[in-house]
């Protein structure tokens, strides 16, 4: 354990030295925020709800994915890939720890950095801009940081899962970024799954992507309540358990697999 | 401590074919061409050794150094090393063993040096007195002081190494694996880690397996070498077997008293003759040098002599060039001598 602090450490450490990185993802994050929000209020018109969401909402719910954008990776995440195929990964297997644990000790690190000074900083600038919901009580507030932690979780289990195709092939980057494309869309981040037709929605929730980011959205806006909640967060853990076990057995055959290149 | 029964390691390589027509039948149906990179070998290594292994590039020296450090699962043959199967018991294995690879570095590019150290120190789980005690040695052998504070990616070549070096030593492991760690360094840099390579194979008997492309590693380092080529141990036996029986010519090179029209002597070729120093070339199978130096002494008034050992690097290129080992089956003779 006390090495996965380390880890941990030494990656929040090393995402705080990229502060020019951390300025332009806030202004980049903030300014297709507002575009999203204003395309979302032209489609409301002269609506005030649609599909169980006010346009206040709706405007809430552009904050919450433009601030989980970092915190999550959701444009994709390649580090583990690109150590696979520069050979880096010789000398992690070369120390006796485990691969999963290490890579995700050091993604907590920089997820941590990510939800703070991203996240938390793009929801403040918005408050500044427009009148966005606020989550309230100590159920609400306890239930979000549960679902977060778990979004971050399987999350990092799929980028994981994602990036050992590169044990199989040299240029993995396309299977990564189908994978994450698909992930934008079923995880509700491209739009509120409420606004999909019924057969959709029953879709994705047998896929692990809503876990992600459409658990914390309703959640924080209130539209999970009761048993609703509790199966939601259910959900999310029954992704990470099962993402994490597939992941190991998959990582096991891929070392296997491996081929280091050159030397 | 290493046994390796008839190990082998294949790799299948897509071939790349020509043209746009190829390249077309290569998507859809791609030639693989096998490469043996690692074709039967089999040795042992006692604790304590101190062993070379040698080879030309893509001689299969690197591909069999991963299998023993189980980064690389063999395509057939038995492995065992300090009593693991190395790739099986990967994680528990790796803790018992150093590797350090010349080519890379197993630090973390933007860290200090110090806390890669510290880091290892975490996952290798060293006690704190323990860790203490042998990072104070390695520091002061190893000279690390001037470049403990500065990141792995501003070390120069040398210092790499050296940091690299106390890295893979700092868990005490029983076994150390170097893969060519003195490449591309300068003269000084080199004898450094020579010294520290002997000196922990001797004071902490850390059993060590070298591969190089350099042989003067070999000459002042290992008692013992194994030679590599396509894939096939050439030869396993004492460095000096090796110069004995694939050793070139040796050469004599004589200062006369006076000039001599004809300096000829039996049992040996004039290779140069300038002035009063003549240069001879005997074979040690055909004539001793002492014999030779008889020889010439009872013909001629000598004021100095003195005898040319051919180089290992020559015996070795030849070994190579003219695959001098080919046709017979793996020397065992000076299997353990080294021990």
């Amino acid at each position: 354990m006390r090495l996965f602090w380390e880890l941990t450490k030494l990656s929040f450490q090393r995402q705080l030295t990229y502060r020019a990185a951390l300025l332009a993802g806030l202004a980049t994050n903030l300014f297709f925020g507002i575009l999203r929000a204003s395309v979302l209020v032209a489609l409301y018109g002269t609506r005030t709800e649609v599909a169980g969401l006010s346009i206040r909402d709706a405007i809430t719910y552009t904050a919450l994915t433009q601030g989980i954008i970092a915190y999550l990776s959701i444009f994709g995440w390649y580090d583990l890939m690109n150590s696979i195929a520069s050979g880096e990964v010789a000398a992690d297997l070369l120390k006796p720890l485990s691969y999963f644990r290490f890579w995700l000790a050091q993604d907590l690190g920089r997820a941590l950095v990510a939800f703070f000074l991203r996240g938390v900083t793009i929801m403040l600038l918005y408050r500044l801009i427009y009148d966005i919901t606020l989550p309230h009580g100590i159920e609400q507030g306890l239930a979000l940081t549960a679902s977060l932690c778990l979004s971050w979780f399987v999350s990092f289990a799929w980028r994981f899962l994602v990036n050992l195709a590169a044990f199989w092939t040299p240029n993995a980057k396309g299977v990564g970024r189908f994978a994450f494309g698909i992930a934008w869309v079923l995880s509700g981040f491209f739009m509120p799954l409420r606004f999909f037709p019924a057969w959709f929605i029953t879709l994705c929730n047998f896929t692990p992507f809503p876990s992600m980011v459409n658990t914390n959205i309703e959640i924080y806006l209130g539209l999970l309540t009761g048993a609703a909640l509790w199966q939601a967060l259910a959900s999310q853990i029954f992704w990470a358990v099962g993402l994490t076990l597939l992941c190991q057995a998959i990582l096991r055959s891929g070392v296997r697999h491996l081929v280091v290149q050159g030397g | 401590m290493i046994t390796v029964n008839n190990l082998q390691k294949y790799f299948s390589i897509n071939q790349r074919q020509q043209g746009w027509f190829g390249a077309l039948r290569g998507l859809i149906k791609p030639t693989q061409t096998v490469v043996r990179a690692v074709d039967d070998i089999s040795f042992t290594v006692q604790r304590g050794e101190l062993v070379g292994y040698l080879g030309p590039n893509g001689a299969g020296k690197s591909t069999t150094i991963k299998m023993l450090t189980g980064l690389l699962v063999p395509s057939s043959g038995e492995l065992q090393v300090n009593g693991a199967v190395p790739w099986r018991e990967r994680e528990k294995y790796v803790a018992s063993i150093g590797a350090v690879f010349g080519q890379r570095t197993t630090l973390w590019w933007d860290l200090p040096v110090i806390e890669s150290l510290k880091l290892l120190q975490h996952i290798y789980r060293i006690p704190e007195p323990r860790f203490r005690r042998n990072f104070a040695e390695f520091r002061e052998l190893l000279e690390l002081e001037p470049f403990l504070n500065s990141p792995v990616r501003s070390l120069s070549l040398g210092q790499r190494m050296r940091a690299d070096l106390c890295a893979a030593m700092l868990h005490d492991p029983v076994l150390l694996f170097l893969d060519e760690p003195t490449i591309g360094l300068d003269v000084v840099a080199k004898q450094r880690i020579r010294q520290f390579i002997a000196h922990i194979n001797q004071e902490r008997s850390t059993t060590v397996l070298l591969t190089t492309h350099d042989l003067s590693d070999v000459e002042k380092l290992c008692k013992r070498v194994m030679i590599i080529d396509h894939g096939r141990l050439l030869f396993d036996g004492a460095l000096q077997t090796l110069q004995d029986r694939f050793g070139g010519k040796r050469e004599l090179v004589v200062d006369l008293a006076e000039a001599y029209p004809t300096v000829v002597v039996e049992g040996a070729e004039v290779l140069a003759h300038n002035g009063l120093r003549v240069t001879y070339q005997f074979d040690r199978k055909v004539v001793s040098a002492s014999e030779l130096i008889g020889r010439v002494s009872a013909q001629y008034r000598i004021v100095d002599l003195s005898v040319r050992e051919p180089e290992i690097e020559a015996t070795v290129r030849r070994i190579y060039e003219e695959r001098l080992l080919d046709r017979e089956p793996a020397t065992k003779g000076g299997r353990g001598s080294g021990a």
